[in-house]
């Protein structure tokens, strides 16, 4: 039973810092453009901080489910599959984490004449960071100098990232855990993402849960439509 | 410019020089970009109106090229702003190009901005097909359906994250307002005509970028790989054999000049003194280029080439290397100098190349350039390493007797040396060797054996093989006729194994023709593909292959089966061997191996155990 709630529990997290890796990448697309604004460091910074927060409690959650040596075959299999999207995603972000350094310096704000890309974006990007953070609303309370003071900040979280990933490997190894990520084989086929998943969780296979789904939709619409019926007769008989 | 290398070469060549040139001109065009967004001085803007929304920032075809006429010469700097993609055309999306017109186009973000340091990642270009895929409701386009169906299989493991990332990178962009939303597919799908484009966009600058980059990546792939144990091995070999020559890493005679101040040493070793040092002359029995890049081993190599009548071929790879290294100016000349002099028909020092090679360096030379002879260079350069691999030297013997060890005090090297003088002086300076442990030919082999039909499918089926025929007067059959019996009496006693001198200094007694006799009777024992030898010392009597022969072979044809490859056995021949056994040198070339097997069945009834027999055959290349 721990086992399973343990694969659970590794999903949900997995499935948090998958979000928060695309949003922080929409919100580092839109440095050094119009959109860009101090509201959109302090959202990069926060959004940072998160998903490290979620990579560090992800790593530990995967290494020891993966140090474990009682686990079934099929069950290794999963936390390979498992092991190999956490560091995908550690991947995406480190690179996005350091192209935000390098635009970030190269576009400061508090600058007199300051020289955004006019993309055409104006918009405010809290939504997004409001849906990496989970919350309704984002609330702002970051200095006036955040653009330079971040960047010390954001330097040191890279090589932190950097260091993690590399300890990641050295782990893997030193457990002589032999995760060979080209040998995960997906479980998803080409086309997967045009499925509608009712199911919050990515990571678990959406086609089960889906056909659940569905079959819940189709109860309940001849239930309606049997009750409609039901009160038609009454009306015709009444 | 094109830099002359191999295909592979030069396609990496000339992408190196193409992106440090990309560099540059991106950190240029960026600057501009930079400088076009000033509200004061920077381009104009205007909205975009779409059905419901307006978006604006867009700016017209005519006012960029307006601008980049201000910031630098005329449209060439906009169309290469959009074919970087710094800007990126509303409206006719595929087509990078700037237009002089009311088209419409916009500025990249700089997260999309091309740089050097950022390699575009194809688990990018998944997730972006992937959302593609989410929003047109899987139709997609035939070039994205072809990426992604191949992408699908090149990245399959990692399949599953992409299906999730693009998923959330698809709700996330639903977040932002409807106009924001549009300007994102905008950007997105610009960047990704400009970097991974269907086979027919049309991009005003830089095609040759993309197609130098495939042509390279393609020869990469089709490169042969050697399994690091074999290059291991070889590096291995390498530094064994090099070790006692570095004067660095041991000892060198008289001293080390960065040491003792005295410059002896380099005045021993100048590159065109009159006797070579010990040393050296090892170095040349390392490999043929060894001999051929030492001036001195060169000119001794011209010298017996001479004597045997093919100094032509020295000749003529001198010559391709003048080509090869001279300047460009005088490539054209050079190139119809040796035409006229090697390659045309009736030539007067006419090289003997196949009919393949000559037909293809013909045609080469009709538009001549740094490589042109490159075939037929290889192919003499390899006929000049069977020749070089057959002929000893008996100083050369002389001196694999003796002690090695580098604590020989220098009087002892000069008086080697003085007699190695006396030796070139009075003979053929034939310093050629190869390291011959076994030196004791078998006396009744006399009869020589070795004129038989060329196993012809057997190492280089380039070269051609052809027989001696009895009307050619080679000067083999003069060596021949001199047998004596003094000559066999001194191939008998010489080199039984090291430390023999007398039979040596009986050797090094012998007289300058004798030798040169020797040393060509020796390669015929050894079976060695004579024809070959002949074809290349003999050019003159091209004869067509037939079969006859002066003497009558011993055994038949040897059939052409592939000998058991050894490889790497250099050093694994021990010494211990019977002295009736043939002199087999040590290389391990696969050339030699053929002469082997056909010398060892020679042999016959004789039952010699030489050690390497019992070796089975290798297959590949391990």
């Amino acid at each position: 039973f721990n086992l399973i709630m343990g694969k659970e529990e590794c999903k949900t997290m997995l499935d948090a810092l998958n979000k928060v890796t695309a949003c922080y990448r929409h919100l580092v697309i839109a440095l050094g453009s119009t959109s860009d604004s101090q509201n959109l460091r302090e959202e990069l910074k926060k959004t940072r901080k998160k998903a490290q927060e979620l990579a560090v409690a992800n790593r530990t959650k995967l290494t020891s489910l993966l140090k474990d040596k009682t686990i079934s075959k099929e069950d290794r299999a999963e936390y390979e599959r498992l092991w190999v999207l956490f560091s995908s995603c550690m991947e995406l972000l480190e690179v996005d984490m350091k192209r935000s350094l390098e635009i970030a310096q190269d576009f400061p704000l508090k600058v007199p004449t300051r020289h955004l890309i006019q993309t055409g974006m104006t918009g405010s990007t809290t939504t997004v960071a409001a849906r990496a953070m989970s919350v309704q609303n984002m609330k702002y309370e970051a200095d006036s100098n955040i653009d330079t003071a971040d960047l010390r900040d954001l330097q040191a979280e890279i090589t932190q990232v950097s260091q993690m990933m590399e300890e990641m490997e050295m782990k893997v190894q030193v457990m002589k855990v032999q995760v060979a990520p080209w040998a995960v084989e997906a479980k998803q086929e080409a086309g997967a993402e045009l499925k509608s998943n009712m199911s919050v969780g990515n990571s678990s296979v959406g086609s089960r849960e889906a056909g659940f789904a569905s079959i819940c939709a189709v109860i309940g619409f001849f239930v309606i439509v049997i009750v409609a019926l039901v009160l038609g007769y009454l009306v015709v008989n009444m | 410019m094109k830099a002359h290398f191999g295909p592979a070469q030069s396609g990496a060549y000339s992408l190196s020089r193409l992106t440090s040139k990309h560099k540059a001109t991106s950190k240029r065009a960026e600057k501009v970009v930079l400088e076009m967004q000033d509200p004061a001085t920077g381009v104009k803007l205007q909205p975009q109106r779409l059905v419901i929304t307006t978006i604006p920032h867009a700016i017209t075809g005519e006012d960029i090229v307006q601008i980049c006429l201000f910031y630098s010469e005329a449209r060439s700097f906009g169309s290469m702003l959009v074919a970087l993609g710094y800007i990126y055309p509303i409206q006719d999306h595929k087509r990078l190009v700037v237009k002089p017109d009311a088209s419409l186009y916009r500025f990249q973000t700089p997260y999309f901005w091309p740089t050097q340091q950022w390699p575009v990642e194809d688990t990018d270009y998944a997730i972006y097909l992937a959302k593609r895929n989410i929003r047109k409701k899987g139709i997609l386009e035939l070039h994205e359906q072809e990426q992604y169906n191949r992408l699908h299989k090149w990245m399959n493991h990692k399949w599953d994250f992409i299906v999730m990332q693009a998923k959330e990178q698809y709700r996330a962009a639903k977040e932002r307002k409807k106009p924001d939303r549009v300007v994102f597919d905008c950007q997105e799908r610009a960047y990704w005509v400009v970097h991974r484009p269907p086979v027919r966009t049309h991009t005003g600058m830089f095609p040759s970028l993309q197609k130098t980059f495939m042509i390279f990546t393609q020869q990469s792939i089709m490169r042969p790989r050697v399994k690091s144990s074999v290059s291991i091995g070889a590096l291995v070999k390498y530094c064994a054999t090099y070790k006692g020559h570095d004067p660095f890493l041991s000892k060198c005679l008289p001293s080390n000049p960065w040491l003792t101040d005295d410059v002896t040493y380099w005045a021993l070793n100048m590159p065109n003194v009159e006797i070579p040092t010990k040393m050296r002359v090892e170095r040349w029995t390392f490999s043929f280029g060894e001999l051929l890049s030492d001036p001195r081993g060169r000119d001794d190599f011209r010298l017996f080439l001479k004597k045997e009548f093919s100094g032509e071929n020295l000749a003529f790879w001198e010559g391709c290397e003048d080509l090869k290294w001279g300047t460009a100016a005088t490539m054209k000349e050079k190139a119809e100098q040796i035409y006229k002099t090697f390659l045309a028909r009736g030539a007067p020092r006419w090289i003997n190349i196949d009919g393949k090679t000559m037909e293809i360096t013909v045609k080469g030379l009709k538009h001549p350039h740094r490589y042109v002879l490159d075939a037929a260079q290889t192919h003499i350069y390899m006929l000049m390493k069977k020749v070089s691999k057959h002929v000893s030297s008996d100083s050369q013997l002389e001196q694999n007797a003796r002690n090695r060890r580098p604590s020989l005090s220098p009087i002892i090297i000069r008086q080697q040396e003085q007699e190695q003088k006396a030796k070139m002086a009075a003979s053929a300076p034939v310093d050629i060797t190869q390291l011959c442990r076994f030196t004791t030919p078998v006396p009744h082999l006399a009869v020589y054996s070795g004129i038989t039909d060329p196993p012809s499918a057997n190492a280089s089926p380039s070269l051609p093989f052809l027989a001696h025929t009895p009307a050619c007067p080679s000067p083999i059959s003069v060596a021949l006729d001199s047998t004596s019996a003094s000559e066999r009496r001194a191939e008998a006693s010489e080199g039984e194994s090291e430390g023999n001198p007398e039979a040596r200094a009986s050797a090094g007694g012998n007289v300058s023709k004798s030798r040169v006799a020797l040393s060509l009777r020796r390669l015929l024992k050894r079976g060695c593909t004579p024809s070959s030898m002949f074809a290349s010392l003999s050019p003159k009597c091209n004869s067509a292959a037939g079969t006859s022969s002066r003497i009558q072979p011993i055994t038949p044809d040897e059939p052409s089966q592939a000998p058991p490859r050894r490889i790497g056995n250099f050093f694994q021949i021990k010494v211990d061997i019977p002295p009736e056994c043939r002199i087999y040198p040590i290389e391990s070339e696969d050339e030699d191996e053929e002469n082997r097997a056909i010398s060892r069945e020679r042999l016959g009834t004789k039952e010699i155990i030489c050690p390497w027999e019992s070796l089975t055959p290798q297959n590949g290349t391990g």
